[in-house]
């Protein structure tokens, strides 16, 4: 009897330390791990590390997370508590690489309390939970002279940024100095008038509002932004120059860039063969060209803008329509591009960026490659299948037009140039400008300066302007406006690597990863190349068909009613018959379309489920009679 | 390393699942079953999310095992105690540990040879796309680190009672609670009668959150070390049982 209570005594104690062990094991072993992910997902990048190793000033990290109230709501909040240990255990790592300057502090605000009233007034989003319980998710970074910066929720959808996200906030206390960046740009991008309290003002009384592109509110979070005038004779006290579709500037205009660039100042140029954002803002102004270069200075930094030309390529080609009574289909002009056309290039830049779009982008080209002071670097370009085509407006409202007519290539179009060297003036005798004297005359200036580079310089080039726009990179959200894909990404990483920052940018760097079906896409891609002249056919016979209809409809007045009348519906219902025979055989073109791609669900499915099973089945039933002739044969 | 007995008592016991239909029925089921919900029409269906990874496997196999494991371990101990076939084990020159430790060991073998089965989704994962290969593998670890902690927590219940069901019972409930340790709703109904230290000390105990770290393709040591605690203290906890039955 006493060695069966001391039995059951060992067991009750086993299990204490075991509960014991497991927890401090746990938690004094979780930081050592190896991370298996091909893209060290779950490791501090370099860049992160670099950052915190020049932290010289101590940091309080606040994580506010309402793991009490989180405890009072449904199931699904568990994944936000997996959510905040991740997040916990990533800033636990963080202080463990900043040399004792970070401090990390756990607060669960309950209601009414000190800590609760101290995340609201941080800013901290919350959501009410039930009638008393408030949640909180976010962080707050304080520096000792009061400076804060805050992220007011953390998003698990957000889960790949996240590094990025915490490194951004950390740099920005321990960085306050923000570099100049100025915008040169014939589209509405920054607007410096209305600011926010205005916007909101207006929004409110429900006017119209022409507020600044989002790219430019992302970019007044890191920069010091200011606009550039496109009349401007010199350009100085910036770090960085914005060009986007730079349309028939003035010869001072370019002169000024010019000198600034041979000063040693960088730029960032969007050029663009076509941009469809100018077309939409320019509606209702006819006319006027939505195309935009900077062909005599490029051509000193050597590399050009094919004049007339898009990129293509139908292996990047997302699906889209032209208008709202287009079907959705294979677009030539939208370029979607991924990590195809960016890992090749391995700059960082660019690298591992997944997720890009591209409307009517143009084709680059470097203009003599054995350039002697300058090194140029592709950022950007198209699958090996691309091309460029020729355009002319009325060609690009005709879909299926551009798509027959594309001829696939055997070189990559390049959509992207970084160049770094010194470069030579593209005005060695200077420029004659017309200026007001004090007497308000205009007299011809002659404008000398610099003839070659007097230090090295970076420039970054992008033939397309589009995709930067609000449109084509950010979605709305519930927790506001967020990511739609790496386009912004793009457009802040090269301002990084202008500014000099590297560090942050190895962090970005790391882009956000679609490990997509391929066998399914291209079966997709395939069966829709297919089907695509079939549905065009059978959208051309609708199209026809429902304007004989509205032409009959048209036709009716006093005289005729009668006798349109019944030819009228008669007519009307043969044709909205054969209209819906046509719809109905345009489903059954798009059904075999999908029908490929359900049948390899269906044969994965089968093997998945019921090969193995099968297989063990048979396996068992024949080791089963094996066995049982042995057994007889033995007796 | 591992003792001759060890070895002996691991082939016998292994050998006995193919022996008997019982080893390819759990085989058959839990194949058919983790296909079944791999590629059930649902948004997180394998299929929908056309994405080149085994999230969708994985995210059903710890609630698979809550069932198949327990069916396993069940009749570790219980069978040999209801049919009188253990005192005939402890005479024979082992010590318990090694008979417990052959026994376990053979389960988990053949845990992991069903997890080896599942090799096809593998192929098609590979077939459709580029897969990162190593979370795959850093997956099916942490799926039979899963397999080998509701096994021993199945063989301690399996040694305390000669009635299978009621070992059955007992595991599914035992595991149920760990895979449900880091649930807010449970967490909330213990915080009723227990301190907040006491709530962070049991949500450690969550085999999922454990099991998902190593599925999304990071191994950290405390994951591991949960995991051959876990192991070891209900294997030792059998031990102990067992000894005690020998003695008395």
């Amino acid at each position: 009897m006493k060695r069966q209570t001391g039995n059951y005594i060992i067991v009750t104690l086993s299990a204490l330390i075991m509960v014991l062990t497991v927890y401090i094991g746990t938690s004094w072993l979780k930081r050592v791990k190896v991370d298996m992910t091909e893209e060290k997902l779950y490791t501090l990048s370099d860049g992160s590390k670099t950052i915190l190793g020049k932290l010289n000033t101590p940091l309080t990290l606040k994580l506010y997370y309402s793991k009490t109230s989180a405890n009072k709501g449904t199931e699904g909040l568990r994944t936000f508590n997996n959510y905040f240990f991740y997040v916990r255990d990533l800033l636990e790592e963080y202080v463990a690489h900043s040399r004792n300057n970070l401090k990390l502090e756990v607060i669960d605000p309950r209601p009414d309390t000190k800590e609760e009233e101290d995340a609201t007034t941080f800013g901290l989003k919350k959501f009410q939970l039930t009638e008393t319980e408030k949640y909180f998710f976010g962080l707050v970074v304080e520096n000792n002279v009061g400076t804060e910066k805050v992220i007011e929720f953390f998003d698990p959808g957000q889960q790949e940024n996240l590094e990025y996200d915490l490194t951004r906030l950390i740099y920005s206390v321990i960085n306050p100095r923000k570099k100049k960046v100025g915008i040169l740009s014939s589209l509405p991008l920054l607007n410096e008038k209305l600011t926010p309290y205005m916007a909101q003002l207006m929004k409110m009384q429900g006017k119209p509002t022409k507020e600044s592109w989002i790219i430019t509110k992302l970019m007044k979070e890191f920069y010091n932004v200011s606009k550039v005038e496109d009349d401007t004779e010199k350009i100085s006290g910036l770090d960085i120059l914005l060009i986007a579709h730079p349309k028939k500037l003035p010869e001072q205009t370019l002169w000024a860039i010019d000198q600034y660039v041979l000063g040693g100042g960088k730029v960032l140029l969007f050029v663009d063969p076509y941009s469809i954002v100018d077309n939409v803002l320019s509606r209702g102004r006819p006319g006027g060209e939505k195309k935009s270069n900077l062909k005599k200075l490029m051509a000193k930094w050597g590399v050009e803008l094919e004049e007339g030309k898009l990129a293509g390529d139908r292996y990047l080609s997302g699906i889209g329509r032209m208008n709202a009574r287009m079907q959705p289909q294979r677009l030539l002009p939208l370029l979607e591009c991924d990590q195809r056309c960016t890992n090749t290039h391995k700059d960082a830049i660019s690298y591992k960026l997944g997720s890009m779009t591209f409307l009517y982008p143009g084709s680059l080209i470097v203009l003599d490659k054995e350039q002697k002071e300058k090194k140029i670097y592709p950022l950007l370009s198209t699958t090996e299948k691309g091309n460029s085509y020729k355009f002319s407006t009325w060609k690009l409202s005709d879909p299926k037009f551009l798509w027959d007519d594309f001829k696939e290539g055997n070189k990559s179009v390049q959509l992207g140039y970084k160049i770094v060297g010194k470069f030579e003036s593209a005005f060695p005798e200077g420029v004659q400008i017309k200026r007001k004297g004090k007497d308000k005359k205009e007299k011809e200036v002659l404008l000398t300066g610099l003839k070659k580079s007097s230090k090295e310089t970076a420039i970054i080039v992008f033939s397309d302007v589009d995709f930067i726009h609000d449109q084509f990179s950010f979605k709305t959200t519930i927790f506001g406006v967020s990511l739609n894909n790496d386009n912004s990404t793009l457009v802040l990483n090269s301002l990084e690597q202008l500014s000099g920052s590297k560090e942050l940018m190895e962090v970005r760097s790391k882009g956000r990863f679609n490990r997509a079906f391929d066998v399914v896409n291209k079966i997709e891609f395939e069966s829709e190349a297919t089907t695509a002249k079939k549905v065009a056919e059978i959208n051309t016979s609708i199209e026809k068909f429902e304007k004989e209809l509205e032409q009959l409809g048209r036709m009716v007045n006093e005289g005729n009613i009668g006798l349109i009348q019944n030819e009228g519906i008669k007519k009307k219902k043969e044709l909205t018959k054969r209209i819906a025979l046509l719809k109905g055989e345009l489903r059954d073109v798009k059904r075999k379309g999908r029908e490929k791609i359900e049948e390899l669900g269906s044969n994965l499915q089968y093997l998945n489920t019921l090969f193995m099973p099968s297989l063990l089945f048979i396996f068992g039933i024949f080791f089963h009679f094996k066995r049982k002739k042995g057994i007889k044969k033995d007796s | 390393m591992i003792s001759h007995s060890v070895k002996t008592i691991f082939k016998k016991e292994l050998k006995s699942y193919f022996a008997t239909p019982l080893g390819y029925v759990f085989c058959v089921i839990f194949l058919f079953s983790i296909g079944y919900v791999t590629f059930e029409s649902g948004k997180g269906s394998f299929f929908v999310l056309r994405q080149a990874d085994l999230s969708s496997f994985f995210r059903y196999i710890p609630w698979l095992f809550l069932f198949l494991v327990p069916a396993v371990s069940m009749r570790l101990w219980a069978e040999e105690r209801k049919s009188g076939t253990i005192e005939l084990l402890l005479t024979l020159p082992v010590t318990v540990r090694e008979a417990v430790l052959g026994k376990f060991l053979a389960s988990w073998a053949f845990i992991g040879f069903n997890l080896l089965c599942t090799f096809p989704i593998v192929l098609t994962v590979l077939y459709l796309g580029d897969p990162d290969i190593f979370v795959i593998l850093v997956g099916y670890l942490g799926a039979f680190l899963l397999g080998g902690a509701y096994l021993a927590i199945g063989c301690f219940f399996s040694a305390l009672t000669k009635n299978q069901v009621i070992s059955f019972i007992c595991t599914v409930v035992f595991c149920y609670l760990l895979t449900m340790a880091g649930s807010p709703p449970i967490l909330e109904f213990l915080s009723t009668f227990f301190h907040r230290y006491f709530l962070n000390l049991f949500e450690s105990l969550s085999i999922i959150n454990h099991f998902e770290t190593m599925g999304r393709g990071v191994v950290r040591l405390g994951d591991l070390w949960f995991f051959a605690v876990i192991i070891l203290a209900w294997l030792y906890g059998c031990e102990a049982i067992l000894d005690e039955k020998k003695a008395s």
